[in-house]
């Protein structure tokens, strides 16, 4: 293998690495919600465009480093979520079916949000770019990789290994769980299933703003990349199995590995396309996922 | 009005005036408006959105289906008249093959209707109607990609001349008036009945010895060529096409004037197209203050009947005239046979 083959070869692994931990963190936030409070969020591509909007304004409107600027928007994200879970969500807990009530009014939220960013954003520019988080370029090899990628990927691997254990081995994961499987079960155990909604509708949201600050971090972005991230999270939330979050890391990884090979050899839309008819084939013949149990 | 659609309903004029009524205002309006083609043109385009949400009303009000791929179905359309106007064809010829091929389209597309309910079917058909959309953008040589279609040329009248303004406007109300007759046929025929019982219960539905997947199909079928006229007259009518022009958020706002007005009802997805169609044209400074009004509206509607989207009316009994009709009917004739 020549040297240039190899330099595309490792770039592509590099990409695959982070768009794959992006795309597990956000999938992974839309599972929890719908795991616990059965609510498949079609904003969750809004949301995530909202958490690299603030970045934006944070770092370059307001000079933050972007350090802070990131904290920062994780935290906006608790005070916003529940708001929005005390106005709207809230009202649909014990509704029977109500997930297609909540799809439809998430996919009002979408049309909000849309609105609202070609009015305010949309005027200012269409590319979007945050400064680095570290500076400098790293040899793996003779391979350069820019500092402020890895930091990232650093950043979302680690969120995800601590998410995992959160779910895994805390009290308020195995809750989740237990919420998921049987809420009457659950209820009688003495889980508090009202809490544990609106932990999770935070939780979830919290860490698609993660993704999307994390994204922005890494890569330029556009108001178009919301959409594509909607439908790619929900992809991976069907495929991987809807309420599982170790399908959403697995095939989520799978995802952004197929993003970044695809992307190099054809164009992005047939990635989306191979994305859209994996999940129309698992809606189709195995609508509980890969990953249920 | 608790119209038993059995022999004792109303019939002839009295049945009929509201049809009436809308034919003679949905031929006025325009006329009356044809001072200022603008809002002639506003006219227009809210008459079509009444034959989409007439069609997108028998599928989500009568079968209980919620397809977000209408938009896409009405694309297909668009675009087959467009290529095969510009290949020479007569748009009179291009118009009903491009319907059929949406409908055809769109009894393919709803097959996965008869695996999947409520909530499954409707993600199915938001990724059916992103892959049509992206279709749309990748197929550029037939599309033109993301730039569109534009300067449409007006279909050409038989006799000579161009179909434009205040005609196409007529041929458009003709059209509504036709598709919300159609409806109202169905609504009153078995067929219709047995789409009511599916959207009730479609597995009671299939035990009562009703062929759910044929009605559904039917269903499909029949919904999709309003899709398709709509989309074979929106073309040359507005004069651009493009992706955009039959996305995802088309079909919600389908969809919502449907739900807003008052879903399984004739009239209330006309009016529901009447007071929403036209907002986009009115604030048109204002573009992108649509998206959030109707994001508002469709939240509103979600919150006002957090059951109705799933399951019907059953928090709405008194309008299921038809529903509570469809399977004692057909115990009837069950056991009496």
């Amino acid at each position: 293998m020549s040297n240039a083959n190899l330099i595309i070869l490792f770039s592509t692994l590099s990409t695959g690495l982070i768009l794959g931990a992006i795309f597990a963190l956000v999938a992974a936030g839309v599972t929890i919600v719908y795991g616990s409070i059965w609510m498949p969020n079609a904003a969750n591509g809004q949301f995530f465009v909202l958490a690299a909007l603030f970045g934006w304004t944070m770092t370059v409107g307001w000079g933050l480093n972007p350090w802070i600027a990131a904290l920062l928007v994780i935290g906006v994200s608790v005070p916003l979520s529940y708001i929005l879970e005390i106005l709207l969500i809230r009202r649909f807990y014990d509704v029977p079916n109500r997930n297609i009530s909540y799809f439809v009014l998430s996919l009002g939220i979408t049309q909000i949000l849309a609105g609202i960013y070609a009015i305010t954003y949309g005027r200012w520019s269409d590319q979007f770019q945050l400064p680095p988080l570290v500076n400098g370029i790293t040899l793996i090899g003779p391979f350069p990789i820019a500092n402020n990628r890895l930091m990232v990927l650093a950043i979302a691997i680690a969120l995800l290994a601590a998410l995992f254990i959160l779910l895994r081995y805390h009290r308020y994961g195995r809750a989740l769980r237990a919420v998921f499987q049987n809420r009457d079960a659950a209820t009688l155990r003495g889980v508090n299933v009202k809490a544990i909604y609106s932990l999770s509708f935070i939780l979830g949201n919290a860490v698609i703003f993660a993704g999307g600050v994390l994204f922005a971090l890494a890569y330029s972005f556009d108001l178009t990349v919301a959409w594509t991230m909607a439908i790619t999270a929900f992809a991976i939330m069907i495929i991987g199995g809807p309420g599982s979050v170790l399908g959403a890391l697995v095939v989520g990884m799978v995802f952004g590995f197929t993003q970044a090979i695809v992307s190099i050899f054809a164009s992005p839309t047939i990635a989306a396309f191979s994305y859209l008819g994996a999940m129309l084939l698992i809606l189709l013949f195995k609508p509980s996922g890969v990953f249920a149990r | 009005m608790t119209a038993q659609p059995t022999k004792d309903a109303p019939r002839g004029l009295a049945a009929h005036w509201p049809l009436a009524a809308f034919t003679v205002a949905a031929v006025l309006v325009p006329i009356l408006l044809s001072g200022n083609r603008y809002l002639a043109f506003v006219a227009g385009m809210t008459l079509l959105h009444i034959l989409w949400a007439t069609g997108m009303n028998l599928l989500y009000g009568y079968t209980g289906l919620m397809p977000l791929m209408f938009a896409g179905l009405a694309g297909i359309s668009a675009y087959f008249v467009v290529n095969l106007t510009s290949m020479g064809w007569s748009f009179w010829l291009a118009l009903p093959v491009g319907t059929l091929a949406a409908s055809i389209a769109g009894t393919i597309l709803g097959l996965p209707s008869l695996r999947l309910k409520g909530f499954y079917f409707t993600l199915c058909s938001l990724v059916i109607q992103t892959v049509i959309t992206l279709g749309f953008v990748y197929f550029a040589s037939i599309t033109n990609g993301d730039t569109g279609i534009s300067q449409i040329p007006p279909p050409s009248i038989p006799g000579g001349g161009e179909l434009t303004g205040l005609g196409y406007e007529i041929v458009i109300a003709v059209m509504a008036v036709i598709g919300i007759a159609v409806l109202m046929l169905i609504v009153r025929s078995s067929f219709g009945r047995r789409l009511a019982a599916i959207r009730e219960d479609d597995g009671l539905a299939e035990t009562l010895g009703i062929n759910v997947t044929y009605q559904k199909l039917a269903a499909f079928f029949i919904g999709s060529l309003y899709a398709g006229v709509g989309g074979a007259l929106y073309a040359p009518y507005i004069g651009f096409i493009s992706p955009r022009s039959f996305d995802v958020l088309i079909s919600m706002n389908i969809w919502l004037m449907v739900a807003f007005g008052g879903r399984g009802t004739i009239w209330g997805p006309v009016f529901g197209a009447m007071l929403l169609a036209p907002i986009p044209f009115l604030l048109q400074d204002y573009y992108t203050v649509k998206d959030i009004l109707y994001g508002v509206l469709i939240i509103a509607v979600t919150i006002l009947m957090p059951g109705g989207l799933a399951s019907g009316f059953k928090r709405k009994a008194p309008k299921a005239e038809i529903a509570k009709d469809a399977p004692s009917r057909q115990l009837d004739q069950r056991s009496a046979a």
